[in-house]
């Protein structure tokens, strides 16, 4: 692993596309500024991980029939965008 | 026993549509294109099989029928790679799981949100992900099928 010290306001870049910028930092707890191109996707590690795991295990065919659930009939809400009206 | 193996064109009885995920899905980032299959015997339930490649396939559902507040707070960029105009452009899938003994889980944390003008679509590491499990637990009605 490569081991660099910015101060805040300093930045790292990788791969002469990849922008990493330490924007603050209070206490132990670091804010980060990344900019990237559109097809780099960048996300908090163990949030990746869990979504990354839970994907493979979705991904083994399952062997019996898929079961019969219960649904609701309620009616359906609109998922969230932010400055997009529903 | 029905066969899932997708390899050519599904039967006619199934409604199919292409969806092209750029970025794959998280820890299959090099498959990017699959079909969005719904079988009516599998009901509520589909699948998003990978073209070309038929081990790689995933059951996936509309989450409002399980949870029907759910609000996913999907980022402005993945809005705009999206292409989203407004929140009815959107289909979310969210993957299911099944587990042994037939237990079925739903990942909310990380919803498919597919564009349906253009069939685009994402894996979208939701802003709002601490409210929700990455494994909500389905409900299995009793009795036979």
């Amino acid at each position: 692993m490569l081991i660099l010290s910015r101060k805040t306001s300093e930045s790292i870049v990788i791969d002469g596309r990849i922008h990493v910028k330490i924007v603050r930092v209070e206490g132990d707890v670091v804010k980060i500024g990344i900019e990237a191109p559109t097809d780099v996707p960048v996300h908090r590690q163990e949030v990746y991980e869990e979504i990354q795991r839970n994907n493979q295990q979705a991904a083994v065919r399952p062997t019996a029939p898929l079961p019969r659930l219960v649904t609701t009939k309620k009616p359906v809400v609109a998922p969230v965008f932010k400055g997009i009206k529903p | 026993m029905k066969c899932n193996c997708i390899e050519t064109e599904p039967p006619v009885a199934v409604a199919a549509s292409n969806v092209r995920l750029p970025m794959g899905l998280l820890g299959f980032e090099r498959m990017k294109d699959y079909f969005l299959i719904a079988n009516p015997e599998e009901e509520p339930f589909g699948w998003l099989k990978a073209k070309g490649d038929a081990s790689i396939a995933f059951v996936v559902l509309n989450p409002f029928l399980i949870v029907p507040d759910y609000h996913p707070d999907i980022p402005q960029t993945d809005v705009e790679f999206l292409g989203l105009k407004s929140a009815e452009d959107a289909m979310v899938l969210n993957i299911v799981t099944v587990h042994k003994h037939g237990q079925a889980t739903m990942n909310l944390k990380g919803p498919i949100v597919i564009n349906r003008n253009t069939g685009v679509g994402k894996q979208v590491v939701i802003a709002n992900g601490a409210d929700y499990s990455v494994q909500h637990p389905l409900l299995v009605s009793e009795g036979a099928n």
